[in-house]
């Protein structure tokens, strides 16, 4: 996992078709800071090992829920939009490994959720980063791979 | 005919959205049991009969495939055919899964269709709701 364009541009294309196929939203790329109210990780172990985050705001994370599930936004609790957070993750670095190097096993991680507002630099120091926009509701993804043994 | 299926996953959303899947996809669908992973799934199988199982992978306690595995040792349910829908679709996850005894396998993010697919595949039925040797048979006698 060394070439960091190539791996940018996969999971790139692994978020946009999960959040196309499963929630029905589609995003597009975004270069500020966003405000976050959720977070969620995931970590990746096999040929390379490391951990996936991403950081929602409540509106996106709701509009998950009701394109997913067909509710209405009264009808989404707190629980579902854990539930759906946690879900995307899990399909975005499944999709992401098996697109980047599909001969390979990976294990993933049951996800982790967290309940945490805050702001997502644009300029984090994650190894990388990737900030979306979906009609002025905004999600950040970071990947980090650990160093070599 | 109409079949019982069992959807293991540990999501609620996900559970949902392939019993919803299932049910407009005009499948006949008698009852639907959900348990949130294998151990779940196991302590359903013993009250319950189902024709078809549709498990996640990764999960919490038992995963998909030490449910697989539970399930080829226990005679009364090694019958039971398994469809993995999961996000892990490597191609030596996939030819392990199906090694342990897996009948069908989806990628997630998926498209409705592809669940509705596979579900008749591996179950052996037609679109029409009729086993597959069924409706040959019929054509067969249809002058």
């Amino acid at each position: 996992m060394d070439n960091t364009k190539k791996t940018q541009e996969v999971l790139m294309n692994s978020i946009f078709e999960v959040f196309e196929k499963m929630f029905f939203v589609f995003l597009e790329p975004f270069d500020e800071d966003i405000r976050y109210d959720m977070i969620v990780s995931i970590g990746f172990s096999g040929p390379s090992q490391g951990s996936i985050r991403a950081y929602l705001s409540k509106p996106i994370a709701s509009i998950m829920v009701e394109n997913m599930l067909g509710l209405d936004p009264a009808e989404v609790t707190d629980k579902s939009m854990e539930d759906c957070a946690k879900e995307s993750l899990n399909m975005i670095a499944g999709n992401f490994l098996n697109k980047l190097e599909p001969k390979k096993v990976y294990d993933l991680s049951i996800p982790a959720y967290e309940k945490k507002s805050g702001t997502f630099p644009k300029d984090s120091e994650a190894a990388l980063k990737l900030i979306f926009d979906s009609d002025g509701q905004r999600m950040a993804v970071a990947m980090t791979i650990d160093a070599k043994k | 005919m109409s079949f019982n299926v069992m959807i293991v996953d540990d999501s609620n959303s996900m559970r949902a959205v392939i019993k919803k899947i299932i049910t407009i996809s005009g499948f006949q669908m008698d009852k639907c049991l959900e348990a949130g992973n294998g151990r779940q799934a196991m302590e359903l199988l013993t009250g319950n009969w189902v024709d078809v199982i549709v498990s996640d992978i990764n999960m919490p306690e038992v995963n998909g495939l030490e449910l697989l595995d539970q399930l080829s040792k226990n005679d009364m349910l090694k019958e039971i055919p398994v469809i993995m829908i999961t996000t892990e679709g490597s191609d030596e996850r996939m030819k392990e899964a199906f090694a342990r005894g897996a009948k069908g396998f989806i990628k997630k993010p998926f498209l409705p269709e592809e669940i509705k697919k596979v579900l008749y595949q591996v179950i052996g039925v037609g679109q029409d709701g009729q086993y597959e040797e069924d409706a040959r048979s019929s054509d067969e006698l249809d002058f």
